[in-house]
């Protein structure tokens, strides 16, 4: 029923992202389920993604979106029961698709037993497995991430009459991970999973478990000691399950997320991803390929995660002011469309649903060095709906027809636990994967050629990556080496047509051998090779010498 | 005697009647091709000027600086000044044709040398003219970078420049014409020599008056309070 | 095409890379090491704090530096391996380099920088002249901002100046063209300037460049093909503009660049000018900084012997230019002492329309009128350093505006005398 664990198979995985709740639903209760996610794994595997990441699916009053745990070692009701997830799991590790699931560390619900028992009096067993204190005014260096909704990172408990610590929702309090107790807790909860045999965790909120006073209270070095001997359990014990870093942090400040491979496996690389959009908005290279030198090395064990969108908003944290007004400006133009520090946008509305930006995004997300991401729906091109509150508008139910509920659900369709796109354009009437399926030009027939070309190669996993430095700043090149094979990647970020000059003579003597059409191209001279390229087009090609 | 006298009157007026019979429709010719050769002479001119007019010749002999060299001298437009010598060319050409026609020996001699000596003349007249018209610009060149450049004798200078070009001209005009060489070398030699013993001089007197200003700038410089600006334009 | 033979290939390959732009600088160059880097220092800022959003490409014509200066300029691109902690750019900012000629030629080095400003398609273009030690980084907005964002097709400067600088564009340039061709603008010949994508395209088109007077100023005759063509004009406050270290020895080729090609543009656009009469505002920009007056340490006397010694001496080339009674005028106010020495306004621009109508008919060589009028504005300038030498600056203003009202006054008389078959 287990896959065989292989080290580093996370680094030529492709990821799929998906919710439980919004991807299909078999029982007819309006909410997806596991009964339903295992009877479309063989559309995920035609996808041609290695693997699932599934957001929490663990009872919780849904307050963030399951983010709010209330019970770590059981299957929220509305998803199915234990056993239906076990069953998936197995259907899954069966076709080759490995798990990846959610891991909430750094607070519970505040409806999780343990709270409940923590506040419940001064003198309880568990009152230190959360933070509490007189005052509100501990911790004050540490910045508020919702600003939207929160006050403070304190929130006053009426029951216990004290402050409890929370880095998110008020109704999230923190665990105290300073206490042995809690830890060895956590251990065990994760040990559950992995012995049911999932293949690897998303820990989220990672900076945020060890408060101290006089700091922001993130990245502390506490907080790794905890990380690494989390590491060294699951080495020990399940060698090859692999651990996931979320950290909406600088790249430099990411890094020792990675310590010398002995902490995290991967983590995402946050910076990244709004200067892919800005970018190709700018018409101009220099966005990524700055944040690229300035991402450090990390262990060859260790990988990155790329991703264009994700259930989140794209955040716009790591970004400068200037970055942030022109990304606001420019994507966001409507407020509605702005959360927190960021856009609550699907990756086709983006992009105005331009194929031509939407195939050339998706080929830098698969060609830069890191493991990809793709979140559910945006392979057929779905879109997402602003007026629905918080982030929910980009968690709508997948479109898989044209018909009943876009073929999500038999309920009736007041019943849905989230109203389906119905617009004329992203509607599942319009977009959906039935009618995708059917012609070979459809985004997702040539996201399934894209997956393809990705996986036939470990050079977009594993390899080196050189930038070329055109003089046209509108043409994002690089070269990715692994052994003996190296791909040629060049990509047109402008909305027009451009002719570039590359300096490639250090691989005289080569041709190329454009991966999509496998054509040949001239041999590489002594001159600057010289391609012209389309609008918001992009090459790939392998290296031959012959 | 008489009779003699009456025989050699006779004699001479019938010989005169002869030669005047003989002479007489050669004058007339004579005549006729002197004046067919005015009106010729004539619609040349016409001619010459309209042609003139068409080309636009006053504005290139303006340009030249030639009009206001004309104009100076009190001469006629260069366009009038230009027809009127094709006119009086043409005109005394047929004229001679016409003397030709009577047949007096040894002037014909003169007329045929006149014929040849007529594109020398004209050779000669071009480069009268355009050394004029260089003297005049050069010299006025000359005048104004002195003025400003604030030299005292600009004046001198131009005059200088003047003379030397219209030798020049001239010298070149007579060796054209080849009239008196050796004369025309001599005389050049000598006022070229004058102009160069002017020239030194002038240098030498302007020169004093730039040593000593040299000398002050070096010497009585820091003793100077007043810095000066140099008026900007832009 | 004119824009054909001015790009080289290496040129072309230069701009293939720049690709479209929105804002091009221009920076004309030759053996401009020494105050360049303060200049490309201060328009980099400029454009990072201006226009961030803005594709910026910074074009220099070079006429043959053997001193560094394209180094410098190449220098001063943003791209992916810039670094510079302090300052954060959106954008790549390209920072290219051509040499159009191994001689210096304003002209050429202006249509070359055109040329590349067209075929960027520029939507506007500023030129700023690499002497112009005393720019600040708001220039480049000042200069910007009404083309980019109001529309306007040219935008001249105005500077502050001391008062014994600028004496031609104060006592000539301005009042004679503005006189002329009816528009207000205070510096028709400003080192800085900006224009619009269409007014490029049209100026390249026209092949104003490469007419006479367009080749003797190519500055003056943007400004002046503006105005014949009823483009947008307006005008914005700089600063403090720097003496130019060269124009103040060389009068001669200032006065040809300037003058010259003003005079020369009135043969073409007669039908143009000789219908206005008076002269109307154009809107103007910012507001005026306050300069610190620094006192003037201008010889008066040399001056004064400077006019007069030219009106004697020049007797000949002035009698053939000027009408007689102006002549003697000349030679009345030439003999007078330092201190009761008056050069009138109205004489002056008498004199000046004069030498017009005689410039129009080649009276004598146009180049050597044009030399011929450097001895009497150096007299004017002496009556005007004079009459303003303990004056306000509102005095001075005054002054100023009593002067142009002359010229425009006697602007008939530049008509009857441009008429008149002498």
């Amino acid at each position: 029923m287990s896959l065989k664990l292989e080290a580093g198979w996370y680094k030529n995985a492709i990821i799929y992202q998906v919710h439980v709740r919004s991807f299909v639903d078999a029982n007819g209760d309006g909410i997806g389920d596991f009964a339903g996610l295992a009877q479309r794994l063989d559309y995920v595997q035609e996808l041609g993604v290695n693997a699932i990441w599934l957001m929490p699916f663990f009872p919780s009053p849904l307050r963030d979106d399951g983010y709010d745990i209330a019970d770590y070692y059981s299957v929220h009701p509305s998803y199915g029961t234990l056993e239906d997830f076990k069953s998936f799991l197995s259907i899954a590790h069966d076709r080759g698709i490995r798990v990846i699931i959610e891991m909430v560390l750094n607070h519970t619900s505040d409806q999780h037993p343990w709270f409940q028992e923590s506040r419940s009096s001064q003198d309880n067993p568990k009152r230190d497995w959360y933070v509490w204190s007189e005052t509100d005014s501990k911790y004050r260096g540490t910045r508020i991430i919702f600003l939207d909704t929160e006050m403070s990172n304190w929130a006053w408990d009426p029951i216990s009459k004290s402050h409890f610590w929370h880095r998110f929702f008020s109704h999230q309090p923190d665990l105290n991970y300073d206490n042995p107790a809690v830890r060895e807790e956590m251990w065990k909860v994760m040990k559950f999973w992995l012995e049911l045999g999932v293949d690897g965790f998303r820990l989220d909120a990672v900076p945020y478990l060890i408060e101290r006073e006089g700091t922001n209270c993130e990245n502390l070095p506490e907080t790794h000691a905890i990380i690494r001997d989390l590491r060294k359990r699951v080495d020990q014990e399940f060698p090859g399950a692999m651990l996931l870093a979320e950290a909406n942090q600088w790249p430099a400040d990411l890094r020792p997320y990675f310590g010398d491979g002995d902490e995290f496996h991967m983590a995402f690389h946050f910076p990244l991803m709004p200067r892919m959009f800005m970018g190709l908005r700018l018409e101009d290279r220099k966005p990524i390929t700055e944040i690229l030198q300035q991402t450090p090395e990390i262990p060859p064990s260790c990988q990155w995660c790329l991703f264009l969108r994700n259930h989140d908003e794209l955040t716009l944290e790591m970004v400068t002011d200037i970055e942030r007004d022109y990304m606001y400006d420019i994507y966001a133009g409507d407020k509605a469309m702005r959360l927190n520090l960021g856009i609550r946008r699907r990756l086709a509305p983006l992009l105005d649903n331009d194929r031509r930006r939407i195939e050339l995004m998706n080929g830098m997300l698969m060609s830069l060095p890191g493991t990809p991401i793709i979140y559910y729906g945006d392979e057929i091109g779905m879109g997402d709906n602003i007026y629905l509150g918080d982030r929910n508008g980009v968690r709508t139910p997948m479109q898989w027809s044209g018909g009943w509920n876009g073929g999500f659900s038999n309920a009736d369709p007041e019943r849905l636990y989230s109203p389906p796109i119905l617009n004329p354009v992203y509607g599942y009437q319009a977009v959906n994967v039935l009618s995708q399926k059917r012609t070979s030009h459809s985004l997702l027939s040539w996201m399934q050629h894209i997956l393809g070309i990705r996986r036939s190669s470990p050079v977009f996993g594993s390899g080196s990556i050189e930038f070329l430095y055109p003089a046209n700043h509108r043409i994002l090149a690089y070269v990715r080496k692994l052994g003996k094979e190296t791909i040629l990647i060049v990509n047109n970020l402008s909305s027009a047509a451009q002719s570039v000059e590359l300096d490639l003579r250090r691989y005289k003597g080569n041709i190329l051998i454009e991966m999509f059409g496998r054509n040949i191209f001239p041999r590489i001279g002594d001159l600057p090779y010289f391609l012209t390229m389309g609008p918001y087009q992009f090459y790939w090609f392998r290296l031959r010498q012959i | 005697m008489r009779e003699i006298i009456v025989n050699e009157l006779t004699q001479a007026f019938q010989e005169m009647a002869r030669e005047i019979a003989h002479y007489l429709p050669r004058l007339i010719v004579m005549l006729i091709i002197v004046l067919i050769g005015w009106l010729i002479a004539y619609v040349l001119k016409l001619v010459a000027r309209s042609l003139l007019r068409l080309t636009k010749f006053s504005k290139l002999s303006e340009n030249a600086g030639a009009t206001q060299l004309l104009h100076q001298a009190a001469l006629p437009s260069s366009t009038e000044l230009v027809s009127r010598f094709v006119f009086w060319v043409a005109w005394v050409g047929f004229v001679l044709l016409g003397v030709n026609v009577l047949g007096i020996a040894g002037l014909q001699e003169y007329i045929s040398r006149f014929f040849l000596f007529l594109p020398r003349m004209f050779v000669a007249l071009v480069i009268l003219f355009f050394g004029l018209v260089a003297a005049s610009f050069f010299s006025r060149a000359a005048l104004l970078a002195a003025v400003n450049a604030n030299y005292r004798s600009s004046r001198l200078l131009s005059t200088v420049v003047r003379v030397l070009i219209i030798v020049f001209a001239f010298s070149m005009v007579f060796e054209e014409l080849g009239v008196a060489e050796q004369t025309m070398l001599i005389a050049f030699a000598t006022v070229f020599g004058a102009a160069m013993l002017g020239l030194a001089i002038a240098f030498g007197l302007g020169g004093q008056d730039l040593a000593r200003k040299f000398l002050e700038k070096r010497l009585v410089q820091h003793n100077k309070e007043e810095r000066e600006d140099e008026l900007s334009p832009l | 095409m004119a824009e054909e033979t001015l790009l080289s290939d290496d040129f072309l390959r230069q701009l293939i890379n720049v690709g479209e732009v929105d804002i091009v600088v221009g920076l004309a160059t030759h053996n401009n090491a020494k105050t360049i880097e303060p200049v490309l220092g201060a328009i980099q800022s400029g454009a990072l704090k201006c226009f961030p959003r803005e594709r910026v490409a910074i074009i220099n014509a070079d006429g043959g530096s053997q001193d560094g200066t394209t180094e410098l300029v190449a220098k001063a691109s943003i791209d992916d391996l810039w670094r510079e902690s302090k300052v954060y750019a959106l954008r790549t900012l390209h920072s290219i380099s051509v040499p159009y000629a191994r001689t210096p030629d304003p002209s050429k080095a202006l249509q070359t920088i055109l040329a590349a400003a067209d075929l960027l398609r520029a939507k506007a273009c500023v030129l700023i002249s690499p002497e112009s030690t005393t720019i600040e980084p708001d220039w480049l907005q000042r200069l910007v901002r009404p083309v980019y964002h109001d529309n306007f097709d040219l935008v001249c400067p105005i500077y502050t100046r001391q008062k014994f600088e600028g004496a031609l564009v104060r006592d000539l340039l301005y009042p004679a063209t503005r006189s002329i061709y009816g528009y207000r603008i205070r510096e028709p010949y400003g080192s800085e300037f900006a224009i619009s994508g269409r007014l490029v395209t049209d100026f390249l088109g026209r092949g104003i460049g490469n007419e006479d007077w367009g080749k003797m100023g190519p500055e003056i005759s943007i400004t002046i093909m503006a105005v014949t063509a009823k483009y947008r004009v307006c005008q914005s406050f700089l600063g403090t503009k720097a003496p130019s270290p060269r124009g103040a020895h060389d009068v001669v080729s200032v006065m040809r660049r300037t003058a010259g090609a003003l005079f020369s543009s009135l043969d073409s656009n007669f039908p143009v000018w000789s219908v206005i009469s008076g002269s109307e505002n154009v809107p103007t920009f910012g507001t005026a900084t306050e300069v610190e007056p620094e006192g003037a340490r201008i010889n008066r006397r040399r001056l004064l012997e400077m006019f007069s010694t030219g009106v004697a001496q020049l007797e000949p080339v002035l009698r053939s230019i000027l009408s007689s009674s102006s002549l003697s005028e000349l030679q009345r106010i030439a003999a007078l002492g330092i201190n009761e020495f008056d050069y009138p306004a109205e004489l002056w621009a008498k004199t000046i329309f004069e030498f017009v109508a005689s410039y129009h008919k080649s009276i004598i060589n146009r180049d050597h009128i044009i030399q011929a009028l450097i001895p009497l504005y150096r007299g004017r300038s002496l009556t005007f350093l004079t009459e303003n030498r303990n004056g306000s600056a509102q005095n001075l203003q005054h002054r100023e505006e009593s002067l142009c009202a002359d010229f425009e006054r006697l602007k008939p008389y530049l008509l009857e005398v441009w008429a008149d078959r002498k």
